[in-house]
Formats: structure tokens, C-alpha cells, sequence
């Protein structure tokens, strides 16, 4: 382990919510890169081999849990956290946990600075 | 010995009275005076069998002559008497002593009626028109004669008149009918009896009018059939009248043929006698067919119009009202039927509003105050509570019933005359107050057969609708609540349409505090620092923004409607359902296609309801796709209807599921996901707004189209829409 904090791809439509994760994430030392819509993210994906991967669940174009299931084939899968407003009382929040993914988060999120903890957390797993 | 023209009168005269006389005596419900025109009846029988025997005694007979007009002057007297002592007592006056004198006077003349030959009173007679005698007063000047003539036929007749007029015109409309032919029939009488003086005063006249005395009796019979003059109720039955007209047209018929066999033929002997039969004969069959279908035609339209009238009345309720479902049409039909086909002045319908525990004025035409309001202790409520019975204005005046003043005000404000009960399972649930007839005609026997099962059968009607008013209100809310549990299953498009906004605006806030707090600023300078955070309010206003738009979309959306229909623009409703349902169909990536003619003209509907059925219709359509598809609305005019359809490119539904959509209940969901209200309360809610909903086309994995229609509303149906 050479580096001491995961390496970040972050994709969400909400080109807002990506600016804010720059703004935090940034100067604190995290090398982040992102992405607006689920076929560049998988690009940038296989591109940086990132540690932890920040999704949405709903985007234009390709969903999130479809952007995971094609990137399932990575060796090794970077760790997955599903950061969504998508509420279907928990349904499909179960089915993504099953499938294997690290963690679901509402939006808005509680704090950012639990979501850098939980980061972390699955990096370090 | 022969019957002449006088003779004829006379015998008319007798048969008339006779029968007359014969139907007050039976017939009449005030005994003691239906007596006194029985009496009339018979004084001026006793004058036509005088003036009968008059007629055909010979010149040869002097004495016998004489005897016949004493009979004739005995019945002529007694009938003035008679008919002023009648008119006196049926106007109710107070005048004892005035009758007392003229029967005093009546006797006193009689005494010289008969006193020595009649010397005093009819005198001496002289042989007229070379057919019968009669009394001259010209050549034989009898003091008492004239005094009895002038006191009985000129001042007492003239009197008595005057009596009757100033009563007619003083009554209430109710006797007028009465008053008015019992006048006719008595001029009509009269003049006829003065005729037969001018002769005596030689004035060559031949008393022709003398059948005026008999036809008197014509008017009043139709009088007491129609109007039950002398409170005398006939009831007559529709083919006896016929039977009567047909036999007197024959008479009529018959009377001539035979004199021509009389005199024509009668020269001619048996074998003439047989022409003249046959010539009767064939006259009666020519003529037979006609006569019956016109007087058939005639006796249906004049005499029994009432009953024509009924079938009318009967036939416009089974067939145009009782079957209205809508509360306010019927009772406005109720009441327009009614006045026009009675032919009435007012009528109206009150019903019952549980909420203000009083009766109200439903519907009304030309009532004085449609603002009146009954409550029970207001008399006409309890009375019509306690004994289910109607009220007939008339008939309490006449049985002499008097009326409280807090009874007499309502039915003066609503202008009745007859007011009627609506009954149904013992409850009073309104009342039917209807005005005088326009022809001024009362209310018979047969108008209460008829009104009051009618009024029991619009008591039913009327609670139909009232039901139906109920559901309408149910599924009112029912239509309410499934909106609610739309908006529920909504929620994953509208919390993902807020929750974004929300988590940008609490995470630039954050992350710039924690930046601020972990020391990651401090290379920035205050000008630096101001900016950032500028730039950072400016984006939570417009995540703000953006949450609260659709948070008033949806509120708006969730308030129930008020019910007042307006002008709807079909474009923009379907743009504001898409600004909820929108972001639903986005998540599912299904596209929208919106297809709706820039001239389309606008509908007249509740707003809400409709913004109600197309979300309902739209969130099906989107449903049905479940992921991935095109919802299509188009909207255009066709044949002065608004067509919108509504095509999804989902799963379409079985054929053996498209029976059952419309059902309450019916759902293809799985449990706990529908109520499977949707489209039942859908199609009640399109048809409230004169609307109809159809499913137009589907197939099994190729989609399905529902089809909206809406009347195109006509400028006088809206200003109409917008008064009520």
C-alpha cells in the first residue's frame, strides 16, 4: 500500500453534486475523477482503476447498477457506493447490496465527511 | 188540435225542468238549498205544462184556455220567488225579511190569480197568431197585472241580477267560474220568459224565444259537470255524453225525415210511407260514419280535454322525467312539465335540506317568493307530516275550514293552491306546490287522482337522485383518495426530483465549513473566500428553487376540486401533468410525445378532474411500460367533440382483461399496489364532466390506447354553466 487514500471515480448526472465532491475531496489530497454519464464513467473506470467508485443509481443513458454489472468482469472490481435520491422503499437498495456492492447512501447525505470516512472504510476492507 | 212552435217550447220547457229539478233534488249537497231550486224546477215546470195545454187548445175554448194560463201565471210567479229566494241564500246574504215580503207578495198575487176568474190579473185574452190565446193587456188594462209585472219581472228579476253581478265581481276567482255561468243560464232563461209578455202587450212577436226558458238548463248542466255548480258533482261518463250527442244528432236527424213523410208522402199512403223510410234510411247511413267520428272528435277535445291532458301529462313523466337522474333536472322538469302542461301560473318543487332542517324551494316557476322556507312548526309541514294528505285551497274554503295566518302567508308566498305531499317510506321528503289553473278552472277529483300518485312517483324519483347526487359525492372521494395513493406511488420520481437539489445545497455547505475548519483556505485571501461563498448561496437558491417548484406542483395537484367547472385549455392541463408524472417517466427513460392542434378550441370541464384523469391515464400508460417506452398524447377536434387519446408502447392488456377494466376493483397489479379504482373512478369522473372514456386499441406487448372525448361547449351552454 503505497498510497495512503483511495484513489476516487465519482459518476453522477448531477453535474452540481460532482462539483461539490471536487470541492471537498480535492484538497484533501484524493485524486478523483468524474464523470456525468454512465459510458464515460466506465471508460474512466477501466481507465484509472480506481479504488472506490461513487454512483448514482438513475442517469441518463445507462443506470448505475447496469454501469456495475458490465464492469463486474474488472480484476479486482473497485468497491462500489451507491449515492442516489432513487427511493423504492428499499427494494432496489436490497437487490444492489446482494449483488455485491459496498454500500447504499441516500440523498442528500448526511455529511460529507461520513461519506470520506465510509470511502475509507471500504478501501481499506 | 196542433202542435205548434209555442207547444214545442213548451214541452221542452217541462222536460228540461224536470230533469233538472230530478238532479238538484238527488244530487245536491247542500240540502236545504238545492231544495229551493228544486222548487224552481217546479214552478217553471207547472209554466211550461200551462203554456203546453195553452198552446194546443183551440179558439172555441175560452174558459179552458183561461184556466191553463192561471197554471202557467201560478209557476211563472213562484219562479221569480223562487229563483230570487235561490240567488239570496247561495250569495249567503242576510235578507229574511226581504224574502218573507216577496212570498207574501207572491201570495197576494195568486189570491187574484185565481180570484174571480182572474179578473184582476190575467183579464181577458184574444186568439194570437191564429194558434193560442193570450192574455192583452193593451185592450184590458189589469191594474194588478201590471203591478205584479212590473214588481216581480222588471224589479225583483233586476234586483236579484244586480245582487249576482256585484258578487261576481267581488268574488274570489274560485266561484267565479260559478257565478259566471249561473248568470248566463239566467239571462238566458229570463229573456226567454219576457218574450212571452210582449205578445201581451200586442207587440207582434211570435214567442220563439220561449225555448230560451228550456236552454237555460244546457248551460247549467255544463256549469254543474264542469264547474259543480250548485256544489251538485256529476260524474260523467265518457260514452254516455256520447251516447247522448249521437241520439239527439239523430233526433235532429230523424225529426225532419219524418215530417216529410208526414206531409209529403203521407198523400201518397202506405207505399210513401216506405219512400220516406227508405229516404230516412239512406240519409242515416250516409251521414251515420260522420257524425260519430266527429262527434267522437268533439267530445274528446271540448268535453273530456281534461282527460286528453292526462294522457299527455303521464306520458311526458314516465317517458322524459321520472327517469332523470340528475337532482336539478328533474325537479326543474318536474315543475316546467307540469305548468305547461296543466296549464298552470306557478308551481313549484320544495325539498328538504337535512342540513338546515327545513324545506327549500328546489325549483320554481312565477312563485311570489322562491326564497320562502318551510319549518316544521310552520303548520303546512306537520299537517302534511301527520296525514300524508294534500292541501286544496278551494276546499277549505268552501268547508268553511279557516286557514292560520302562518299557512296563508307560505302558500301566498308560493302562489299555491294546491299543495301535495311527496312522500317515500313514510318520510316527507318535499312538496309540490302548484298555482291556480291559467283558465281559471279548479282542481277536480280526477286532477287528484292523477297528481297524487304522481307526486308519490316523483317522491321516488326524486329520492333516486338524490342517491345517485351521494354516490356522485362518494366517488368524489374515492377519486380523492386514489389521487392521494397516486401521489404515494409517485414518490420515487418526486423524492429523487427533490433529495438531488437538497443533498447539492447541504454538501457545498458543508464541504465549504469543513474546508473552512480543516485549514484548506488559508492560502485564500478574504477577497477569495467571499467569492467561493458567494458562489455557493448563488447554488443553493437554485437547488432551493428547484425542490420548492415541485413541491407547489404537487400541492396544487393534491387539493381536492371545488367542482366549478371552467374554460380548460387541453395543451396546458396535459403539461402541468407532465411536470408531476414527468419525472416518473424520466427515471424510467420513457419519452414523452405530445401531438395536440394549436386550434384545438377548449373545454368547458372541472380542471382539477380533468388534471385528475390525465394523470391517472398518463401514470397507467407509464405503468404499463414499466421501463423504457414512448407515451403519446394527441389532441384534436373532431365532429364538435375534443378526442385526446392516450397511447402507451407498454405490455397492452389480455382479452380477456378488457371486459373487466372498467370494473371497480378490477386491477392487473400486484397486491398492495393498486386499489385498482383508477380507471372505475375515471370513467365516473370523465362522465361528471360530460365526457366518455374508452379503450380505442390494444395488443398484447405492442401497447394501448385510451380515448378521452369531451363535447366542444357552446357559448350558451357556458354563460348557462356559469350562472347556476
Amino acid at each position: 500500500m503505497t498510497q495512503t487514500k483511495p484513489r476516487i471515480v465519482a459518476i453522477d448526472d448531477e453535474a452540481e453534486f460532482i462539483q461539490m465532491l471536487q470541492e471537498y475531496f480535492e484538497p484533501r489530497g484524493y485524486e478523483l475523477h468524474v464523470a456525468v454519464r454512465g459510458a464515460r464513467g466506465i471508460e474512466l473506470v477501466k481507465e484509472k482503476k480506481p479504488d472506490v467508485l461513487l454512483m448514482d443509481l438513475k442517469m441518463p443513458g445507462i443506470d448505475g447498477d447496469e454501469v456495475w454489472k458490465l464492469l463486474q468482469s474488472m480484476s479486482p472490481p473497485p468497491k462500489v457506493i451507491f449515492v442516489t435520491a432513487y427511493d423504492d422503499g428499499g427494494k432496489t437498495k436490497a437487490r444492489l447490496l446482494k449483488m455485491g456492492a459496498y454500500a447504499c447512501l441516500d440523498k442528500p447525505i448526511s455529511s460529507l465527511k461520513d461519506l470520506e470516512g465510509l470511502i475509507n472504510k471500504a478501501f481499506t476492507s | 188540435m196542433w202542435l205548434n212552435v209555442f207547444g214545442v217550447g213548451s214541452i221542452c220547457i217541462v222536460i228540461s225542468s224536470i230533469l233538472m229539478g230530478i238532479t238538484v233534488f238527488a244530487k245536491s249537497q247542500d240540502k236545504k238549498l238545492g231544495n229551493v231550486w228544486g222548487f224552481f224546477c217546479i214552478a217553471v215546470t207547472l209554466f211550461g205544462i200551462g203554456t203546453f195545454m195553452v198552446s194546443i187548445i183551440p179558439a172555441s175554448s175560452y174558459s179552458n184556455a183561461l184556466f191553463w194560463w192561471q197554471v202557467a201565471y201560478q209557476g211563472a210567479i213562484f219562479s221569480v220567488v223562487f229563483f230570487s229566494h235561490y240567488v239570496i241564500n247561495y250569495l249567503k246574504l242576510d235578507k229574511k225579511i226581504f224574502i218573507r215580503s216577496i212570498y207574501f207578495m207572491a201570495f197576494v198575487f195568486s189570491f187574484f190569480n185565481w180570484y174571480k176568474n182572474s179578473e184582476y190579473l190575467i183579464g181577458n185574452m184574444y186568439f194570437v197568431f191564429g194558434q193560442f190565446y193570450c192574455p192583452d193587456w193593451i185592450k184590458y188594462k189589469n191594474p194588478i197585472w201590471l203591478v205584479m209585472y212590473i214588481t216581480f219581472f222588471i224589479f225583483l228579476l233586476g234586483y236579484t241580477f244586480w245582487l249576482l253581478l256585484r258578487s261576481y265581481l267581488s268574488s274570489p276567482s274560485a266561484d267565479r267560474n260559478q257565478l259566471k255561468y249561473f248568470m248566463l243560464g239566467s239571462v238566458f232563461g229570463w229573456v226567454g220568459a219576457h218574450a212571452d209578455f210582449l205578445i201581451c202587450f200586442r207587440v207582434p212577436l211570435y214567442p220563439f224565444l220561449h225555448f230560451c226558458v228550456a236552454f237555460y238548463t244546457i248551460i247549467f248542466t255544463y256549469a254543474i259537470v264542469r264547474y259543480q255548480l250548485m256544489a251538485i258533482e256529476v260524474i260523467v261518463r265518457k260514452t254516455l255524453v256520447f251516447a247522448g250527442l249521437l241520439a239527439s244528432v239523430f233526433a235532429m236527424l230523424i225529426l225532419p225525415t219524418l215530417i216529410l213523410q208526414e206531409y209529403i208522402f203521407r198523400s201518397a199512403g202506405a207505399g210513401g210511407k216506405i219512400v220516406g223510410f227508405v229516404i230516412s234510411g239512406i240519409i242515416i247511413i250516409l251521414t251515420m260514419h260522420r257524425i260519430e267520428s266527429f262527434l267522437i272528435n268533439v267530445t274528446d277535445k271540448y268535453l273530456f280535454q281534461k282527460k286528453y291532458d292526462y294522457k299527455a301529462l303521464l306520458r311526458t313523466f314516465t317517458n322524459e322525467v321520472l327517469t332523470v337522474l340528475e337532482l336539478d333536472k328533474l325537479v326543474n322538469l318536474t315543475v316546467d312539465k307540469l305548468s305547461d302542461i296543466i296549464k298552470l301560473n306557478s308551481a313549484a318543487v320544495l325539498l328538504f335540506n337535512e342540513e338546515e332542517q327545513q324545506f327549500e324551494v328546489a325549483a320554481q316557476r312565477n312563485v311570489k317568493d322562491p326564497d320562502v322556507k318551510l319549518i316544521r312548526p310552520d303548520g303546512i309541514v306537520t299537517f302534511m307530516e301527520a296525514t300524508q294528505g294534500y292541501l286544496l285551497v278551494k276546499e277549505l274554503i268552501a268547508r268553511k275550514i279557516s286557514i292560520p295566518a302562518a299557512i296563508r302567508e307560505i302558500i301566498d308566498k308560493l302562489s299555491a293552491e294546491l299543495v301535495i305531499p311527496m312522500v317515500m317510506h313514510e318520510k316527507l321528503i318535499g312538496i309540490l306546490s302548484l298555482g291556480k289553473k291559467k283558465s281559471d278552472e279548479d282542481y277536480s277529483e280526477d286532477d287528484l287522482d292523477i297528481l297524487l300518485p304522481l307526486a308519490r312517483t316523483l317522491a321516488i324519483a326524486i329520492s333516486n337522485a338524490q342517491l345517485f347526487d351521494e354516490l356522485g359525492k362518494t366517488q368524489a372521494d374515492a377519486a380523492q383518495k386514489d389521487k392521494m395513493a397516486v401521489i404515494g406511488t409517485l414518490s420515487a420520481g418526486i423524492n429523487h426530483e427533490i433529495c438531488n437539489p437538497l443533498g447539492i445545497a447541504r454538501g457545498q455547505c458543508e464541504a465549504f465549513l469543513l474546508n473552512l475548519k480543516d485549514g484548506l483556505y488559508k492560502s485564500k485571501t478574504n477577497e477569495e473566500l467571499l467569492t467561493k461563498a458567494r458562489e455557493i448561496m448563488a447554488k443553493v437558491i437554485h437547488e432551493t428553487d428547484r425542490a420548492t417548484a415541485i413541491t407547489k406542483k404537487l400541492s396544487q395537484f393534491a387539493k381536492p376540486s371545488k367542482g366549478d367547472l371552467e374554460w380548460v385549455n387541453v395543451e396546458k392541463e396535459v403539461d402541468d401533468v407532465l411536470g408531476l408524472v414527468g419525472y416518473e417517466l424520466k427515471l424510467e427513460k420513457i419519452e414523452f410525445e405530445k401531438h395536440i392542434s394549436t386550434t384545438l378550441p377548449q373545454i368547458f370541464v372541472d380542471r382539477k378532474q380533468l388534471q385528475e384523469v390525465l394523470f391517472n391515464l398518463v401514470r397507467n400508460a407509464g405503468q404499463a411500460i414499466g421501463e423504457k417506452g414512448k407515451v403519446i398524447i394527441t389532441a384534436k377536434e373532431e365532429r364538435n367533440k375534443v378526442i385526446i387519446d392516450i397511447k402507451d408502447t407498454g405490455s397492452g392488456i389480455p382479452p380477456d382483461k378488457v371486459k373487466e377494466l372498467f370494473n371497480p376493483f378490477f386491477t392487473t397489479k400486484e397486491p398492495g399496489k393498486g386499489t385498482g379504482l383508477g380507471l372505475f373512478i375515471v370513467s365516473r369522473v370523465v362522465e361528471r364532466n360530460g365526457g366518455r372514456i374508452y379503450l380505442k386499441e390494444t395488443k398484447v406487448g405492442e401497447g394501448t390506447t385510451f380515448t378521452l372525448e369531451f363535447p366542444v361547449a357552446s357559448k350558451s351552454e357556458v354563460t348557462q354553466a356559469e350562472k347556476s
